[in-house]
C-alpha cells in the first residue's frame, strides 16, 4: 500500500531531504570533500544543500560560496560557539534549523551535506540530525588513528581515508592502514580519497546514493 | 529494492490487527530488525528476515516505534522490530558520587535518561568498555551497579 516511486511523496507534503554528516579532525580534508561532492553530487541529477560548521566564523561557507560550485544561497553557516561536537550531537538544534531552513527555501532539494567543524576522533552526529554520517581522517594525521578505536572511526556510517596521495611521503604503509580501518569497523564501509586530485570521490557518491538516497 | 516511506501504524493498533493476525497464519509477516542504536534515523536501507530489501524514510517528526508496521497489504506486513535497547543502571550513593559520574558521562558523551537518583546509560558498545571508563568510582563503591543489562 505504501510502496512509493523512486522519488515518493506523501500527498502533497514532499518527503525531506536526507541529511548526510561530514566530521572529523582539523585539516583531514572535511571541506576539500564538500568541494567535490558539489560536482559529483550535482552531475548525478541530485538537487543539494549545503550547511557548514565553524567556531566563530562562516570561514568554510565562505569557501564554499566562492568555490563557483554552487549557488552561494544554496549554502548556511553555523556558528557552534564551542566544541563543534556540541552543535551535532548533544544539542543538534542550530543544525536541525538550518537544515529545515535550506529545505523551506529550497523546495525539491534531495540532500543536505552537513559539514562538522574540526574535531577530535570522538567526534559523533546525532540520529536526530543526520541520516548518515561520514568520519574524514588523513594518512598525514598518523597511520595509528584506526588502531587508537575513537568513536568516529568506529561508530560513522562511512569512515573516508583521505590525502593517499601523501602516504610515502609521510611513511605510511597505506594497506596496512586501510585494513586496520576495516578491522575495527565491524564490516562497515572504508573508502579512500585523494580530495585534492577527486580521487574515490564517486565511490562515496555511489554509497550516498545506495544508502540514503535509495537509487541504486 | 522496496521503497517505503511512512508508518502505517502499530501491530497492535486495532485497526491492523486483525489484518496481521491473518497474514501470520499465511506466513505473511516479514520482520525488519533495527539495531537500538540506529532507531533514531529518518532514512535506512535494511533487509528484513526474509530477504526484502527496504529503503525507509520516514518525516522528521516521525519516529519509529517496534512493531511499526512499514508495509501492509493483502498478502504481506513489513513490521520493524528493534533489538532491546541495552540499559546500563549507575547509583551514585551520595552527592558528590553523583556530581563526579554526572561530570564523567558528559565528558564521554554517553547517551543517558534520568531515572530519581538512578543514571541509565544507553550503550552503543560492549559493557566493559563503558566500565572501564569509570572503574575508580565502581571500585571504590562510589556508584553501584543495579546493571541487568
Amino acid at each position: 500500500m505504501n510502496q512509493l516511486s523512486p522519488t515518493p511523496t506523501t500527498g502533497s507534503k514532499p518527503i525531506a531531504a536526507a541529511r548526510v554528516g561530514i566530521g572529523g579532525p582539523v585539516g583531514s580534508g572535511k571541506t576539500a570533500m564538500v568541494e567535490r561532492l558539489i560536482p559529483a553530487l550535482l552531475n548525478r541529477g541530485i538537487d543539494i544543500a549545503v550547511i557548514t560548521n565553524d567556531l566563530v566564523t562562516a570561514e568554510d561557507a565562505e569557501r564554499v560560496r566562492r568555490s563557483g560550485l554552487i549557488d552561494p544561497a544554496r549554502v548556511s553557516a553555523v556558528e557552534a560557539g564551542a566544541c563543534p561536537h556540541t552543535v551535532i550531537r548533544e544539542d543538534p538544534t542550530l543544525n536541525i534549523e538550518a537544515a529545515d531552513e535550506l529545505e523551506r527555501r529550497f523546495p525539491g532539494v534531495e540532500l543536505i551535506l552537513l559539514e562538522s567543524g574540526g574535531d577530535n576522533l570522538a567526534s559523533t552526529f546525532s540520529r536526530d540530525l543526520t541520516d548518515f554520517w561520514m568520519f574524514v581522517i588523513d594518512v598525514a594525521g598518523g597511520d595509528d588513528i584506526p588502531r587508537k578505536r575513537g568513536p568516529g572511526v568506529i561508530r560513522s556510517d562511512l569512515l573516508v581515508i583521505n590525502k593517499t596521495d601523501l602516504a610515502p611521503h609521510v611513511g605510511v604503509n597505506l594497506e596496512r592502514m586501510h585494513q586496520e580501518a576495516k578491522s575495527v569497523r565491524s564490516g562497515r564501509p572504508v573508502l579512500l580519497t585523494n580530495c585534492r586530485k577527486g580521487e574515490g570521490i564517486e565511490a562515496v557518491v555511489d554509497l550516498i546514493e545506495r544508502e540514503v538516497l535509495f537509487r541504486a | 529494492m522496496l521503497r517505503l516511506h511512512g508508518i502505517i501504524g502499530t501491530a497492535a493498533d486495532a485497526a491492523y490487527a486483525g489484518l496481521i493476525h491473518e497474514l501470520e497464519h499465511k506466513d505473511g509477516i516479514e520482520l525488519l530488525f533495527v539495531p537500538p542504536s540506529d532507531a533514531g534515523r529518518k532514512r535506512f536501507r535494511l533487509t528484513t528476515d526474509r530477504g526484502t530489501d527496504c529503503a525507509v524514510s520516514l518525516d522528521r517528526d516521525e519516529d519509529l516505534v517496534d512493531g511499526a508496521v512499514l508495509f501492509l497489504d493483502p498478502e504481506r506486513a513489513i513490521i520493524a522490530r528493534f533489538g532491546e535497547q541495552e540499559i546500563w543502571r549507575l547509583k551514585p550513593v551520595d552527592q558528590a558520587a553523583s556530581l563526579k559520574l554526572g561530570w564523567n558521562a558528559g565528558n564521554l558523551h554517553w547517551r543517558v535518561r534520568f531515572e530519581g537518583d538512578v543514571l541509565h546509560v544507553l550503550l552503543d558498545a560492549p559493557l566493559h568498555t563503558y566500565r572501564a571508563r569509570i572503574l575508580p568510582l565502581l571500585d571504590s563503591g562510589e556508584v553501584e551497579e543495579l546493571a541487568d543489562v
